[in-house]
């Protein structure tokens, strides 16, 4: 038959006196799982294991070298719409900038070619107010054509935060696509390095295979995939640490 | 042959207008694309993309001026 292990309390079987009173007063009830939980979340050292992950996370990113950088770690202005309150951003990625070097290339041509043009006499059948209009409206489309590849590369974004991984593309003038996984869904990473400019210049495609309802993600010709997969283990590890502990944000 | 000629030019200024007119319409998409974007994802650089999509608007209307005016 169970007992009350714990004298001053009172047992379920225990005969009771209404007229017996106990001089000492009834202890508060203790609540011992907080404690449990409290002290499963800290290790040996006094740190947190979310903070240590964290610190691991960070000391694998390193920081960004400057502001341009299409590999920003965990930066001060960035937002996004869709974020939440407590959600913390880990890591945003661009394309690679030598992907750029394209669009680069192809607007330094358009610049330059109507002082080609000046050699073969395409315009002057023309008169001179046409011509003047057309270098200008020429080098209108050539800023139009770079600032719309500048916007695409720009907003295109990568996301890492500590609870998700989302890809936010722009692919024209009114499309917007947006998917997420959260980090506890992920459950597979590859990397992919193709061709002589992306091993030289270190950037290359990374696949994320989900369990949630977009089955892949995909982040497209992003720097250092190696980093990112390593980051992604880690953040991994810290979910289903938190899993196992009953942490649910 | 100037009949044919002025005819000629006629057309290639009305073409001209109509291309600016459309290229100023296109000018405005971007400004409205940009502001979008950028309420969609804020970054540093934001406001200085926000300023050049203004500027490229301002210059798109000054060539349907110029076009009208100068031809």
């Amino acid at each position: 038959m169970p007992r009350a292990k714990d004298l001053d309390t009172v047992a379920p079987d225990d005969f009771l006196n209404s007229t017996l009173k106990s001089p000492l007063p009834p202890r508060p009830i203790k609540k011992p799982q907080n404690k449990k939980i409290k002290h499963l979340h800290q290790s040996s050292n006094g740190k947190s294991h979310s903070a240590q992950f964290r610190q691991n996370v960070y000391g694998i990113l390193g920081k960004t070298k400057h502001p341009f950088s299409s590999f920003l770690v965990k930066p001060k202005v960035f937002n996004f719409r869709e974020r939440d309150t407590d959600e913390e951003i880990i890591l945003v990625l661009r394309r690679h900038w030598i992907t750029n070097l394209t669009w680069i290339l192809i607007t330094l041509s358009m610049i330059i070619a109507p002082i080609l043009l000046t050699t073969v006499p395409l315009l002057e059948s023309f008169p001179p107010a046409y011509q003047f209009i057309s270098i200008i409206f020429w080098y209108l489309i050539t800023f139009i054509y770079s600032f719309e590849q500048l916007l695409s590369w720009y907003f295109n974004v990568y996301i890492i935060t500590d609870e998700r991984v989302i890809d936010i593309d722009f692919n024209n003038l009114l499309s917007k696509n947006f998917s997420e996984a959260k980090i506890s869904m992920i459950q597979d990473v590859t990397s992919t390095i193709i061709g002589v400019s992306q091993t030289f210049f270190n950037f290359g495609n990374i696949q994320i295979q989900t369990a949630a309802e977009v089955p892949e993600i995909t982040f497209e010709k992003v720097p250092n995939p190696e980093i990112i997969i390593k980051v992604l283990g880690q953040l991994r590890q810290e979910e289903e640490l938190e899993n196992i502990e009953g942490r649910v944000k | 042959m100037e009949i044919i000629n002025n005819y000629i030019l006629l057309a290639t200024k009305f073409i001209f207008l109509l291309g600016t007119l459309i290229y100023f319409i296109f000018a405005l998409i971007v400004v409205k694309q940009t502001t979008t974007l950028s309420r969609s994802v804020y970054d540093k650089f934001n406001s200085i993309l926000i300023i050049f999509s203004y500027t490229h608007l301002v210059f798109s209307f000054f060539l349907i001026l110029l076009t009208f005016i100068i031809l």
